[in-house]
C-alpha cells in the first residue's frame, strides 16, 4: 500500500488505554442487547449476534483509518465526503424505507445509512478546511461560509430522511468545532441571531411527528400517549432498578417490552434497570474517561489537522453520550440519537469505530511526527 | 507532507488548552447532572417507581377504528360493522392462562356451552401480556363470563368491530374480505400495520383499504393485578375511515344472483352511458363472514377444494369462448370492410364444407338462403363461416382489439384476465405451427381459440349501443368521509372508439333487435314489450362433438361437457340505459338458459324505476312490504 509507510513505533506505541476503553463499552453494550432479546421466542432475530457482526466490521474499518496517516486521509476528504453525499442523495430518492423513514442503502444481505458515516466525513472535511486555512486570528463570518455550506448540504438530506437527532448532532459538533478553533465573539453573536430568524424556516422542514416530540417534551402530561408513553415507561424502568438494580435479565419493564425502541435509543433504559444506579454510574465514569482521553489525544497532537480531528471525534462522541442520556432521563426531548458503542444498529457502529480507529491514528502519530 | 509540524501559522496549542479546560468543565457539569438525575430517580424515587413496574399499571392499549361502510348508489349499505367480543385473558403470576381457561370451561359446561378456544395458549406467558382466549363469541357467553367475573381473575370481554356483510355471498366477488393483518404484510413496513390490526384482504377492501381502514386510538391505562381497569390516564380515539359509494345497485346486484338461481356463471350490468357497473355476480360464491375473525380450517379447505372455484370472479376472470355472441364483431367488421353488404345472401343448407371437412350449422337442415339480418337473428352458423373465411383471421382479430376483446377492460378489481383473440402470429409463436383455414371457419362463430370474459362482452356491446365509445367499467364512484365531505371522486373515463360508420352500427342494432323481438329470433326469452331490448344469445361448445349425428346420440355428455349458455344484450334500443351479459356454465342453450337470466335482471331494472317513479309522484313506497 502506497499510503502506509511501516513504522514499528505505531505498534510500540499503541493507544491500548482507548482501544480498552472502546472495546470494555462494546462488550457491555452486546450483553445488554442479549437482555432486550431474551425471551422473545426462538425465530426472534438474534440481535445481539448482529451486533457482534458489526462490531467485526468496525474493527476492520478502525484498522484501515488507524494505519493510513491521518494527513493522507485528510487530503481525500473532499471525495469521501463526496461519495458520501452522493449516498445521501441515492438515498433520498431510491433508499429503503423502514418505519416511515427513508434512510437506508440496501445490498441486499446488509443495510447501510451513509447519514452515521456523513457525521465523520463532516469532521474530516471540515479539519480538513481550517488547516488549509490557517489563521492566527479568530475567523470572520464569511471565511465560514464555504464549511457551513458543508454542514448544511448533509443537513438538509438528512432531515427530509426523516432523521432529526443525526442532523442535529452533524450540526451541534460543527458548531463546536468551530468555536473550538475560534471566531470573534461579534460573529457569534451576528450568527446566533440569524438561526433564531431561520428557527420558523427550520420548522417547515420538521416532520409531524418531530414537532409532535418537541411539543410533547415541552409539556409531557399534554401527550402520555405519544412520545410521553416512551420517556415515562423509559423513567419507570430507570427508577425501578434502584441502587443495585434487578439483575441480569430481570428487567421486568424490559422483558415485558414496556420500552419502546430498547435496543436502541432507550437501551441505556435497560441497562439501568437491570444493573440499577451503580451500574449506571459505572458506566457513566467510562464514557467521562473516553471523552477526557480524547481531548488529551487532541491537545498533544502535533499539528492542527490532528488537534482539530480528534476534537471533533470526541465531541462527537461528548454529545451523543449527554443528549441520549439526557433524552431517557427525561431531561431532554426524545430526539433519536444513539448511545455510541452501546446502542444496537450497525451503520452507527461501524463509523464510530472507525472514527476510534482515526482517534488512536492522532494518539499515535504525535510520537512519530516531529513539532 | 509539506504541512507537516504545522502550528506555525495557526492558533496555538496553549488557545486549544484554555478552552479544552473549560470544555471539560462543562462536559463535568453536564455528567454531573445525569448522574443527579439517575440518583434522584433511582435512589430517591426508586422504590416508588419500582412499585409501579411491578404492579404495571400503565398500559398502551390499541383501539380498532371502525371501517368505513361501502354503500350502493343509493346509499343502501351493503358492507356494515358489527361488534365482536372476545374472550381475553390478563395472566397475573397466581392465575396462569391454563388455570383461567379450565375455569372457563367449567362455567360454561354448567349450561352446556361449547368451549371453542381460538388459538392454543402459549406455554410461556407474560404477566400483563394479554392472551386471547376465544373469539366471536356468542351474547350467552358474554352473559356467562361477566356474571361470574368474580371467579374469574384477569378475564375479561374485549369489543372489536368486525365487518357486517349484508348481502353475504351476493356482493363477496366485488367486494371480498377483511381478515388480520399476516405477518408478510407486517414485514414489508409497508401501511404502519401493528400485530392484530384488521386490513381488507381481497377484491375492493383490499384495494381501497387505505381509504376505508381509519387511523387506530391508543389508551393509557391503569391495571390491577388481576388484569381490571383502574384508571384511564388518557385516550386518542380512533377515526373513522371513510365510506365508499359504489355504482352498484344493490336491488339489481340481488335480483341477478336470484336469476342464477345456484346455477354457476356470471353476470354482468353495466349502464353503457359512462361504464357504470350495475351489478356484477359470480356464482357459486363464499359468505365473507366466515373470514372476519379467520376462517376455520376446515371451511378454508372447502373452499380451496370446490371444483366449482367459489373464491373467483367468474365476471372478471371466467374465461369463455363467447361463441355467437362473436358474430356481432364478424359482421361489424364484414360491413366495414366491405365485404358484405347488408343486401348480401347466403345459401345455408346446413353445412359448410372446407378442405374435405363438413362444418355443421346449428340448425341441421339450414335456414336457406339468408341475408345480415336473418342470419344474425337466427344466428346462421354457415352465414358467418362464409364470411368469416372472407375476411380471414388477422381482421377479424383487429375488430375484435376494436371492441376491447383480448385486453383488460381496466376495472379496479385486481385478478381481471385478458381472454384471447387468436391471430395468425399470436399461433406461430405460441404453437410454433402456422395457421390453418378451418380455424377461421371456428373462430368466426366465436369458437376455437377464442376466450372473452363477461365484463369483455358487456363492455363490448355498451360500445355499440352507446354509439361508438368504450368506457372503463368503474364499480367505485366516490369515497366520502363520515362527515360527508367527498375525499375523491372516481370519474368515468374513456377507453377507446370502436370506430364503425353510423350505418354499421344502426344495421347492427336492427339485427339485435330483431333476435329478442322478431320471429324465429333466438333471444325472444329476453323481450319485453315496450322497452326494445336488443341482444344476442350464444351457446359455446366446451369440446368440439363428434361429427356424426349417431355418436352425437349414443354419447352421454357428461355435465362438465354440455354447452355454456351465453346472452348477451341491452336496452332500451334508443338511448340505452342498460348492457347486460349473461353466461350460465355447463347449463345448454343461451336463448333457454341464459336468455331468461338477463330479463329478470332487466325486469328488476325497468320495474325498480317506475317503482321509484311511482314513489316520487305518490309519496311513499308502493313496493314497501312485498
Amino acid at each position: 500500500m502506497f499510503f502506509f509507510r511501516y513504522d514499528r513505533r505505531i505498534f510500540q506505541n499503541f493507544d491500548w488505554t482507548l482501544f480498552a476503553l472502546v472495546m470494555g463499552i462494546c462488550a457491555i453494550g452486546v450483553v445488554n442487547i442479549y437482555s432486550t432479546g431474551f425471551g422473545l421466542g426462538e425465530n426472534s432475530p438474534q440481535l445481539y449476534l448482529k451486533q457482534i457482526q458489526w462490531i467485526i466490521l468496525g474493527l476492520f474499518l478502525m484498522a484501515i483509518s488507524f494505519l493510513i496517516d491521518y494527513r493522507v486521509i485528510a487530503q481525500a476528504a473532499y471525495v469521501i465526503y463526496g461519495i458520501l453525499l452522493a449516498s445521501l442523495v441515492y438515498v433520498a430518492f431510491f433508499g429503503h424505507m423502514a418505519n416511515g423513514a427513508q434512510r437506508w442503502i440496501s445490498f441486499g444481505f446488509v443495510l447501510l445509512q451513509p447519514s452515521e458515516f456523513m457525521k465523520i466525513a463532516v469532521i474530516i472535511v471540515l479539519a480538513r478546511y481550517f488547516d488549509d486555512h490557517k489563521s492566527r486570528e479568530p475567523y470572520l463570518l464569511r471565511e465560514l461560509f464555504l464549511p457551513l455550506a458543508l454542514v448544511l448540504i448533509p443537513f438538509v438530506f438528512i432531515i427530509r430522511q426523516p432523521d432529526l437527532g443525526t442532523a442535529l448532532m452533524i450540526l451541534i459538533v460543527a458548531v463546536s468545532l468551530v468555536l473550538f478553533i475560534g471566531v470573534y465573539w461579534k460573529s457569534i453573536i451576528i450568527a446566533a441571531a440569524s438561526a433564531v430568524v431561520m428557527m420558523p424556516l427550520a420548522w417547515l422542514f420538521l416532520k409531524d411527528y418531530q414537532k409532535h416530540r418537541l411539543f410533547s417534551f415541552l409539556s409531557p402530561e399534554s401527550d402520555p400517549l405519544g412520545s410521553g408513553y416512551h420517556i415515562i415507561q423509559s423513567m419507570i424502568a430507570i427508577g425501578s432498578g434502584g441502587v443495585l438494580g434487578k439483575g441480569f435479565l430481570r428487567g421486568s419493564q424490559t422483558q415485558l417490552k414496556f420500552l419502546p425502541e430498547q435496543q436502541t435509543d432507550f437501551v441505556f433504559s435497560v441497562f439501568a434497570e437491570e444493573w440499577g444506579f451503580v451500574g449506571g454510574v459505572v458506566l457513566m465514569v467510562m464514557f467521562m474517561s473516553l471523552m477526557v482521553w480524547g481531548f488529551r489525544i487532541a491537545l498533544h497532537s502535533r499539528d492542527l489537522l490532528g488537534t482539530i480531528l480528534a476534537f471533533g471525534i470526541t465531541a462527537l462522541i461528548g454529545w451523543e453520550v449527554i443528549i441520549n442520556l439526557g433524552m431517557v432521563l427525561g431531561l431532554l426531548p426524545v430526539v433519536g440519537i444513539p448511545l455510541p458503542f452501546f446502542s444496537y444498529g450497525g451503520s452507527a457502529m461501524a463509523s464510530m469505530l472507525a472514527a476510534v480507529g482515526l482517534l488512536m491514528n492522532i494518539s499515535v502519530r504525535r510520537f512519530i511526527l516531529q513539532r | 507532507m509539506d504541512r507537516q509540524g504545522s502550528f506555525r501559522d495557526g492558533p496555538q496549542p496553549a488557545e486549544f488548552r484554555r478552552k479544552l479546560k473549560l470544555i471539560l468543565a462543562m462536559a463535568c457539569l453536564a455528567v454531573f447532572v445525569l448522574t443527579a438525575r439517575m440518583w434522584y430517580l433511582q435512589v430517591i424515587k426508586g422504590d416508588e417507581l419500582r412499585h409501579r413496574s411491578e404492579n404495571n399499571a400503565v398500559r398502551l392499549r390499541a383501539i380498532q377504528p371502525l371501517r368505513g361502510l361501502i354503500m350502493d348508489r343509493r346509499g343502501e349499505v351493503v358492507v356494515d360493522n358489527r361488534a365482536s367480543f372476545d374472550v381475553l385473558i390478563m395472566p397475573a403470576r397466581d392465575f396462569p392462562p391454563h388455570m383461567l381457561a379450565r375455569k372457563v370451561q367449567e362455567i360454561y359446561e354448567t349450561r352446556s356451552v361449547e368451549f371453542s378456544p381460538d388459538q392454543p395458549l402459549p406455554a410461556v406467558f407474560k404477566t400483563h401480556l394479554p392472551v386471547r382466549l376465544e373469539k366471536n363469541i356468542s351474547l350467552e357467553k358474554v352473559a356467562l363470563i361477566e356474571t361470574n367475573s368474580v371467579d374469574l381473575p384477569g378475564v375479561y370481554i374485549g369489543v372489536t368491530p368486525v365487518r357486517l356483510y349484508v348481502g353475504g355471498e351476493i356482493i363477496a366477488p366485488i367486494v371480498g374480505y377483511t381478515g388480520e393483518v399476516s405477518k408478510a404484510e407486517l414485514d414489508c413496513g409497508k401501511g404502519d400495520f401493528l400485530p392484530g390490526d384488521i386490513t381488507g384482504k381481497t377484491g375492493l377492501e383490499k384495494i381501497l383499504d387505505p381509504y376505508i381502514r381509519g387511523r387506530r386510538g391508543n389508551e393509557l391505562i391503569e391495571v390491577n393485578a388481576f388484569g381490571r381497569v383502574i384508571k384511564n390516564l388518557g385516550r386518542i380515539d380512533p377515526v373513522s375511515g371513510a365510506d365508499v359509494v359504489l355504482t352498484i345497485d344493490a336491488k339489481l346486484q340481488r335480483a341477478a344472483w336470484e336469476a342464477f338461481a345456484g346455477r354457476a356463471g356470471a353476470a354482468v350490468a353495466m349502464d353503457p352511458r359512462d361504464g357504470s357497473i350495475l351489478a356484477m355476480v359470480s356464482s357459486p360464491s363464499f359468505d365473507p363472514n366466515l373470514f372476519n375473525s379467520g376462517i376455520a380450517h376446515d371451511e378454508w379447505v372447502k373452499l380451496q377444494n370446490n371444483p366449482l372455484k367459489p373464491l373467483s370472479n367468474r365476471a372478471i376472470s371466467g374465461q369463455y369462448p363467447p361463441g355467437s355472441t362473436y358474430k356481432m364483431i364478424v359482421a361489424a367488421a364484414a360491413l366495414e370492410e366491405g365485404i358484405i353488404t347488408p343486401e348480401t345472401k347466403v345459401v345455408c343448407n346446413g353445412t359448410f364444407e372446407l378442405g374435405g371437412r363438413a362444418y355443421r350449422c346449428w340448425k341441421k337442415h339450414g335456414h336457406g338462403p339468408v341475408n345480415l339480418h336473418r342470419a344474425l337473428v337466427e344466428s346462421c352458423d354457415v352465414y358467418f363461416y362464409t364470411v368469416g373465411r372472407m375476411l380471414g383471421a388477422d381482421k377479424i382479430a383487429q375488430y375484435a382489439a376494436r371492441f376491447g376483446l383480448g385486453d383488460l377492460t381496466g376495472i379496479e378489481l385486481h385478478h381481471e384476465r385478458r381472454g384471447l383473440v387468436p391471430t395468425r402470429d399470436w399461433k406461430l409463436a405460441r404453437m410454433k405451427e402456422p395457421w390453418q383455414q378451418g380455424e377461421t371457419i371456428s373462430i368466426s362463430i366465436g369458437q376455437g381459440f377464442n376466450l372473452t370474459t363477461p365484463l369483455q362482452l358487456v363492455q363490448a356491446y355498451s360500445a355499440l349501443a352507446n354509439g361508438g365509445t368504450r368506457w372503463r367499467p368503474r364499480l367505485i364512484q366516490r369515497v366520502i368521509s363520515p362527515d360527508g365531505t367527498v375525499l375523491k371522486e372516481f370519474l368515468p373515463e374513456k377507453t377507446g372508439e370502436i370506430l364503425l360508420s353510423q350505418k354499421t352500427m344502426a344495421h347492427l342494432s336492427q339485427a339485435l333487435w330483431g333476435v329478442v323481438n322478431e320471429p324465429g329470433g333466438t333471444g325472444a326469452a329476453a323481450r319485453r314489450p315496450g322497452e326494445d331490448v336488443c341482444g344476442k344469445t350464444g351457446t359455446s361448445q366446451v369440446i368440439g362433438l363428434p361429427q356424426s349425428e349417431k355418436a352425437r346420440r349414443s354419447m352421454k355428455i357428461a355435465d362438465f361437457h354440455k354447452d355454456h349458455a351465453l346472452f348477451v344484450c341491452y336496452a332500451p334500443m334508443k338511448n340505452p340505459e342498460i348492457a347486460v351479459a349473461v353466461i350460465a356454465e355447463n347449463a345448454g342453450g343461451g336463448g333457454a338458459v341464459a336468455a331468461p337470466v338477463a330479463r329478470k335482471i332487466l325486469d328488476a331494472y325497468f320495474d325498480g324505476i317506475k317503482q321509484r317513479q311511482a314513489i316520487k309522484l305518490t309519496g311513499k313506497d308502493v313496493s314497501a312490504g312485498t
